[in-house]
């Protein structure tokens, strides 16, 4: 079959679109390769086409959403302003306070000892911290008691040697001049000497080896 | 991606997010079909608003057995835009072609070395003018087949008109489309 100008212009789309068969496909080849009226026309309809297909969509407005919904819906809250707070986040004060909160706690890490290695995911575990949390704060506690009763072992041996000590440096020297005169501490340190501190020890034998911690 | 019919449901049950999703991802595609048809954004984006104003309140009316969602509002869009085209016509006929066309040979100037986007943006002003002066069956035609993408049974089914009569009217409109950018001065190199 000899294909006219006109035929070729009514199936050129399908030529296009593979929409015909073989036999024809080679027929429409055949004539437009030797039409001088065709070739041109099918070269421009395809570079058309194609022009079309690389066109990117227009995009739309910004506000044409919001304006469809705020019709069919009626006005609403965004989603957006649940997160609004979102963009604050990347303001450069909040990002040096982070910063900063960050190194201290490195640097607090550090001094502590503690390594990296050492936390684990089990650290991380709410009744383990309260454990720890617990344990630290009893322990802080006893310590503390401890410590307080210790001063009041301190205290009571003060004023057990206090009234020994006190009329020794009057009986013994009334009347000694100033010069000769040995202040307290020195009374105390050499009355120590002199069998007191045995005295206290026998009192209370661990008395001065503990020390508030 | 939840399926639209799976969204069409929940808008039936009066979920908004539902809806608000449908929105989102079919927008652009109507806008687009809407501007490429009139040519003018602001006439597009009132259209586009009507378009699913009409949707949302005739969603009840859709089945699944009708094609997919955006076959139907895709057929819609195109009714509407035949109704819109009609009721202005009267205002377009004093419209002269003339100061719709670009002035190709100042968009060609030798000296003007225009990057990749500002070719682009030419290019499609170009076919834009170019749709303006088809005829709307032709115009809706090639739109939808070289610009939208759909197959030839999906515009049947959208235009509601014959197989033979689409494939005419996509092979009638681009080749009037090609001569009247021929004129303009786009040639294959």
């Amino acid at each position: 079959m000899t294909w006219t100008c006109v035929q070729i212009e009514e199936r050129l789309s399908d030529y296009l679109d593979g929409l015909l068969p073989a036999a024809e496909q080679r027929e429409f080849r055949a004539h437009v390769d030797s039409c001088s009226q065709c070739a041109p026309l099918l070269a421009q309809v395809t570079h058309v086409i194609g022009r079309l297909r690389t066109l990117e969509p227009e995009p739309a407005p910004a506000a044409l959403v919001s304006k469809i919904l705020d019709q069919t819906l009626g006005p609403r809250k965004t989603k957006r302003d649940w997160f609004s707070w979102l963009p604050m986040l990347w303001q450069p004060r909040f990002a040096m306070g982070t910063v900063t909160v960050l190194a201290t706690l490195l640097i607090i890490f550090q001094a502590a000892g503690v390594r990296r290695s050492d936390i684990t995911a089990a650290n991380l575990n709410p009744v383990r911290i309260f454990h720890a949390a617990d344990s630290h704060a009893h322990l802080a506690f006893a310590r503390g008691v401890k410590f307080v009763n210790d001063l009041r072992v301190v205290y009571e041996i003060q004023s057990r040697l206090q009234p020994a000590n006190n009329p020794a440096p009057n009986n013994t020297q009334p009347s000694s001049a100033p010069s000769q005169q040995k202040s307290p501490n020195e009374s105390q340190r050499n009355q120590g000497t002199n069998g007191s501190f045995a005295f206290v020890a026998t009192l209370i034998p661990d008395a001065p080896t503990r020390s508030p911690r | 991606m939840e399926p639209d019919a799976q969204l069409v449901q929940r808008c039936l049950r009066g979920e908004g997010p539902a809806w608000e999703e449908l929105v989102r991802r079919h927008s652009r595609r109507v806008y687009n079909i809407c501007y490429r048809f009139t040519g003018n954004p602001a006439e597009a984006e009132d259209l586009s608003q009507e378009v699913f104003l009409r949707i949302y309140r005739t969603l009840a009316s859709y089945r699944t057995a009708y094609g997919g969602f955006p076959t139907w509002l895709t057929s819609v869009t195109r009714n509407l835009l035949i109704d819109h085209y009609r009721r202005t016509r009267h205002d377009r006929v004093t419209d002269s072609l003339e100061d719709v066309m670009p002035k190709v040979e100042e968009k060609h100037s030798p000296v003007r070395t225009p990057d990749k986007a500002a070719l682009a943006s030419e290019l499609s002003a170009q076919v834009q003018s170019a749709l303006s002066r088809l005829s709307p069956d032709l115009r809706e035609a090639v739109i939808l087949r070289d610009l939208q993408g759909l197959e030839y049974n999906e515009i049947q089914e959208v235009l509601s008109v014959p197989e033979g009569t689409v494939k005419s009217r996509i092979n009638r409109g681009r080749i009037e489309l090609a001569r009247v950018l021929q004129e303009m001065g786009l040639r294959p190199e």
